[in-house]
């Protein structure tokens, strides 16, 4: 059984669509390791593990793919951004500011339905990617974290 | 106003179809795809395509307000909502209504009128059509033994909510009532959030004949002619042809008619298909149900008449009216489809989502696909397993047969499990080509000639 590069794509984004963390393929000629675990360098050779993660950015927002350590906090669902609860108030976190995984940090509006998003980690943020009142789709990077352990080293 | 810019609510090749259609009257396209579709083939033709959320329906295709909001935001003037997903819910009609955004199909209260398998029914009877003889509502398995009793055996047991062949049952004799109705109406509970049954007979050797209309919404209808849509498995079609070559010339013009009127009763607007079932031994049609969508087998018809039926739906919803007059439209030849599906036959149909490593499609004179396939797409597992439509037309159903036949053969798709050569080995069964088929004709006799 061989394996081409349009076969590989194609496992790689089942398994970025896929719950699993971690996927291992043997086949003659080809070793494969996937893992969505930032030290995955530790599961097969290093240039193979490169090789995995290079090619696991999703297509959509490999341009935003931070190559400083950065991680996106994206948009849920397509809908309108808002980085304040209301007009004319403050808005939900600068840059700069420290957040939790609990912190509140901006809205997406559909149809006049506002759910709040989650920062979803811990860190400083370093960037905010869209402006106030646009539309973001999904998967879109709505601010860039620098994560709590790495803004630690650096401090 | 004439539209500007739509919104392709949907996806596959009827989002591809549509896109095309967009382009040849000028207008701009945008397509809502899930995050499983970004790198598909309407994204890639559309002018614009925007990812509404991740792969599952329910958090992107089946979310009205996010479709609607999408289509706000890319300043879309008109949504085209296909089949299958929301194409039949008021609500996203109501909704684009609501904000402006011309939905390219009925109003919303006609889809909730005859989106109601009773509703329709009463409405059928205003407007003159035929029913199957049938109950209104029943409450218990003692209402559908007398009704049943009254009409003969053997009766379908109906969900009014139903679509999609579940909800349905057959009883065959009194003893299998009980039982039939707890089923039916267990499954039209879980299926539709809707228990209510009712009971109508069951047509043993019937054909699905069903007449494709359009409307202007002000009360100017035309038909296409019909189609013939027998071949079934489980209630889910998969060849369609048109004309519906075994119909006597008699039942034909009533179905027309009776479809026209139906429609004209309720000022029908956009694209819409009248089913009927032919009982070949009563030689009488029946309405069954009315579809207020355009449907996955429109091209046959499309390919006999001549016409572009998205394209007319399109200039409907901008309100240009129909491009066409009743005396203006002459059906020629015969077309039928094939339903390509990703699927293992052998294994009872399962589907075989994966990756499309080859794809060499047929072509020629009278050879038509739609499909958002090619070498290199991958069959997503979140969605139906349709992959392409094989439509060909021929100047009499004798000739598109063989066509379809050979069409099969040289179509040659790798990487997946599909259904093609099951379809080669259906239409050069010699009841196919005698035309000598019946809604259970699939299951009963060619699928049983199999084993063999």
């Amino acid at each position: 059984m061989t394996i081409d590069r349009k076969e590989v794509e194609a496992l790689i984004r089942l398994f970025e669509r896929s719950e699993w963390h971690e996927l291992r393929l043997e086949t003659d000629g080809l070793k494969l390791v996937l893992s969505k675990d930032a030290d995955a360098a530790a599961l097969g050779s290093a240039a193979e593990a490169a090789v995995a993660s290079a090619e696991q950015a999703p297509p959509g927002s490999a341009d935003a793919a931070p190559a400083d350590g950065l991680v996106p906090i994206t948009a849920p669902n397509l809908g309108t951004f808002y980085r304040a609860p209301k007009p004319g108030v403050a808005p939900y976190v600068e840059v700069g500011q420290q957040v939790s995984e609990a912190t509140e940090v901006c809205l997406i509006e559909v149809m006049k339905l506002f759910t709040p998003v989650r920062a979803g980690i811990s860190g400083r943020i370093a960037k905010a990617c869209v402006e106030d009142g646009e539309m973001v789709e999904f998967g879109a990077p709505l601010f860039l974290v620098e994560p709590e352990a790495e803004a630690a080293e650096t401090a | 106003m004439a539209l500007s810019r739509v919104f392709v609510a949907n996806r596959g090749e009827i989002a591809v179809r549509i896109v095309r259609a967009c382009r040849s009257l000028g207008l701009e396209s945008v397509v809502g795809v899930s995050d499983a579709d970004r790198e598909g083939l309407a994204a890639e033709l559309a002018d614009r395509a925007v990812v509404l959320g991740p792969a599952p329906a329910r958090e992107s295709y089946l979310n009205a307000n996010l479709l609607v909001h999408a289509a706000k935001a890319t300043a879309c003037d008109g949504l085209h909502p296909g089949y299958g997903f929301l194409s039949e819910s008021p609500a996203l009609a109501d909704l684009c209504e609501r904000e402006g955004v011309a939905f390219v199909g009925p109003r919303a209260e006609t889809i909730e009128r005859l989106g109601n398998k009773l509703t329709a029914r009463t409405i059928a009877i205003e407007a003159g059509v035929p029913i199957v003889p049938g109950s209104d509502r029943i409450r218990s398995a003692a209402d559908a033994r007398s009704f049943a009793a009254s009409i003969g055996y053997p009766v379908l047991m109906k969900a009014s909510a139903g679509g999609g062949g579940r909800g349905m049952f057959v009883a065959r004799a009194h003893v299998d009532i009980e039982e039939q109705f707890e089923r039916a109406s267990t499954e039209a509970k879980a299926a539709f959030g809707d228990g209510t049954l009712f009971v109508e007979r069951f047509v043993e050797d019937a054909r699905h004949v069903e007449v494709q209309i359009m409307g202007d919404g002000d009360g100017a209808v035309v038909h296409f002619g019909e189609r013939d849509c027998s071949v079934q498995r489980r209630f889910q079609k998969m060849v369609e042809e048109a004309p519906a070559a075994a119909l006597p010339a008699e039942a034909r013009a009533l179905i027309h008619d009776a479809a026209c009127r139906l429609a004209r009763h309720l000022d029908y607007r956009s694209a819409g298909t009248v089913e009927f079932l032919y009982d070949v031994d009563r030689g009488e049609a029946y309405f069954i149900e009315a579809n207020v969508r355009i449907q996955v087998e429109h091209p046959v018809t499309e390919e006999v008449a001549g016409i572009d039926l998205i394209e007319e739906q399109l200039r409907i919803a901008g309100g240009g009216g129909l491009s066409v007059a009743q005396g203006d439209i002459a059906l020629a030849g015969h077309a039928i489809e094939c339903r390509i599906n990703a699927e293992a036959p052998a294994r009872d149909f399962a589907p075989s989502p994966g990756l499309i490593d080859a794809w060499c499609a047929p072509a020629g004179q009278g050879v038509r696909i739609d499909s958002h396939c090619r070498a290199g797409a991958f069959v997503s597992p979140f969605y139906d397993s349709m992959i392409a439509k094989l439509i060909v037309r021929a100047g009499d159903r004798a000739e598109a047969v063989e066509r379809m036949g050979g069409a099969l053969d040289r179509f040659r798709i790798g990487g997946i499990d599909t259904n093609l050569a099951f379809q080669a080995r259906l239409v050069r069964h010699p009841d196919f080509a005698a035309n000598r088929l019946n809604t259970r004709w699939l299951e009963g006799v060619f699928m049983p000639s199999l084993m063999h």
